[in-house]
């Protein structure tokens, strides 16, 4: 069974139609691309697959479950998680901090707190505990706790995984995760990528413009244009297509830059 | 670990009740007073801060939240809570009795403005920013006005603490610890909330929405419940006002009184308990001090209010706390 299924998903925003008659379907274990030039509506049907928006037509479904228009929150708990184009962190608060809210996030309560029974002591430290492993695993460990907003750029995108990861997620979305970082920060990047989705078992989708780096990463590329899916298939294969190279890459010598 | 939460409560009791001996014994019933204003503004200001401080939701009606505390605890004692004493005085000690009502007609204040608190809270939390704060400062109006329009609460006349059926039964509550005490409950409990694991999703929800909806915090929820927890205490808050002073006019709470409220939360610093208690207590006592200064007296205060404000901009502490509650922002006891 696939693990995310879209099926003639269209937005519109007023007269506006983000994403049309969109259709792919998501394996368990895959590591896919989405990509397309600016406006192409990546990021609109991340955001419908997070439940930010709700799709104008269409199905989505997620582990056979129908999940489009429902709250964000509820999706993040059947186990989707995200992060964002321009990075969203909780900004004042520690990189620990970061990582315990998405830890706590579905589970929290207000009156165990006040009251505190027996197990919650250790129920805090078991938190704590599994939110600094998390820190270290992305090599944040050195700044548990520093304000989130007071780390390097490279570093806040990978609390942003961090954070995502505490969620526990079986779909992970990386919404253009490499934006902004040079060619060494990228190629870390892409082995924590892979090594994340070997040691946790996840699927992933990623969106970016660097045509390399999705190229030389991951197993399956859908690429849209003006709403439209234009091309699906392995990298090679998309590279290739002539309605690609016109409509996003644009010649052969931007392809192989 | 048990044995000293048993040994910092006792002593907690046995200076509450110390201090309750104690103040109107050394101290002028005016000092009295002012203290007891202190612990009441303490209350309401430490709870508007789980509002705005920690949830990031502008509110500006936690008076209008007060009014209803202290009206509903009110109109209990009047009409049911005297003769409920008035019986109870014939077969135990009064003392005794009115020991065991008063927290009663504390949390009945509370219970009712949290449940006003969330009728008020699912519609308006819609609404962000300045329109969900215009909001708020309207809901507290209504209540006032509404609160003003019933007779039986004494209307325009303001509403007097006392039963005319039950003449000899004394309504008011004063007692300085008894304030004192409510205070430290409302810190601890508030506190606990917010600087416990489960209190970043108050602080998520500050930060970023949209963020905290992605990783399965429920922000409407979140909203709501601090909304319901800082309603209840300006309930209390409100019911403790009421049966302080013996009597009350709506007048004390309009909006001057929700924005002196937010007043001190924001030069304490949105975020930070402390500063809230701080300034609760600091602007409290303030008009009081500068009474020498006769006519001059309220420009003063404007001044200072504008000084704190461009020399801290963050507030007082920003989002620090100060020792006993900064131990408990990395998740320590008590």
């Amino acid at each position: 069974m696939n693990l995310l299924e879209i099926s003639a998903l269209t937005v519109r925003f007023g007269g506006l139609t983000a994403v049309s008659r969109v259709d792919f379907a998501i394996e368990p274990g895959s590591l896919v691309a989405l990509i397309g030039p600016n406006g192409a509506g990546k990021t609109t049907a991340f955001n419908v697959i997070t439940g930010v928006y709700a799709p104008s037509e269409g199905r989505v479904a997620f582990a056979g479950e129908q999940i489009g228009g429902r709250a964000p929150h509820a999706i993040s708990r059947l186990g989707v998680a995200r992060t964002f184009q321009n990075i969203r962190l909780f900004r004042s608060l520690s990189a620990l901090e970061n990582v315990r809210a998405s830890l706590q996030g579905a589970r929290r309560s207000g009156l165990r707190d006040v009251l505190r029974p027996a197990r919650w002591r250790a129920q805090q430290e078991d938190a704590e505990n599994e939110a600094r492993g998390l820190l270290d695993e992305l090599a944040l460990g050195a700044f548990a706790d520093a304000r989130a907003d007071a780390l390097p750029y490279g570093e806040q995108r990978r609390l942003e995984i961090a954070r995502a990861l505490a969620t526990r997620p079986k779909l992970l979305l990386l919404d253009e995760p490499a934006a902004g970082m040079n060619p060494a920060e990228k190629q870390d990047l892409r082995e924590l990528i892979r090594r994340l989705r070997v040691q946790r078992e996840l699927t992933i989708i990623l969106i970016d413009h660097d045509v390399s780096f999705v190229m030389n990463l991951c197993d399956r590329v859908v690429v849209l244009d003006h709403g439209e899916k234009i091309a699906d298939g392995p990298p090679e294969q998309v590279r290739r297509d002539p309605a690609v190279i016109e409509a996003y890459l644009g010649s052969d010598d931007e392809a192989s830059a | 670990m048990r044995v000293r939460a048993w040994l910092i409560g006792g002593g907690a009791i046995a200076a509450l009740v110390a201090l309750d001996w104690l103040a109107p014994r050394a101290l002028n019933p005016y000092y009295v007073t002012i203290l007891s204003r202190i612990g009441i503004a303490v209350i309401a200001a430490v709870s508007l801060q789980l509002v705005n401080g920690f949830t990031g939701q502008f509110s500006i009606g936690h008076a209008g939240f007060m009014a209803i505390g202290a009206y509903a605890s009110a109109a209990l004692s009047v009409y049911a809570g005297a003769a409920l004493l008035d019986a109870a005085s014939q077969i135990a000690p009064l003392g005794f009795a009115r020991l065991l009502y008063f927290p009663l007609v504390l949390a009945f204040g509370g219970l009712v403005a949290a449940v006003s608190g969330i009728v008020v809270a699912v519609p308006a939390l819609r609404l962000r920013g300045d329109y969900l704060a215009i909001a708020t400062l309207g809901a507290g109006e209504i209540i006032r006005i509404a609160i003003l329009n019933i007779d039986a609460v004494g209307g325009a006349r303001g509403f007097s603490l006392a039963s005319p059926a039950h003449p000899a039964i004394d309504l008011r509550f004063e007692s300085l610890g008894g304030v004192f005490g409510v205070a430290l409950v409302t810190i601890a409990v508030i506190a606990r909330l917010v600087y416990a694991g489960g209190g970043l999703a108050f602080r998520a929800v500050r930060e970023d929405e949209t963020a905290a909806e992605s990783i399965g915090i429920a922000t409407t929820r979140v909203k709501v419940e601090a909304f319901l927890v800082a309603s209840f205490f300006a309930g209390v808050a409100g019911a403790l006002f009421a049966h302080s002073e013996g009597y009350i006019h709506t007048n004390s709470f309009g909006f001057v009184r929700s924005f002196e409220l937010v007043a001190f939360v924001v030069l304490g610093g949105l975020g930070s308990l402390s500063g809230a208690i701080i300034a609760a207590a600091t602007l409290t006592a303030l008009p009081e001090l500068l009474r020498g200064f006769g006519d001059w007296r309220m420009v003063l205060y404007s001044v200072l209010l504008i000084a704190t404000m461009v020399l801290r901009p963050q507030g007082l502490l920003g989002q620090r706390e100060l020792w006993p509650l900064a131990r408990m922002t990395r998740g320590g006891a008590k």
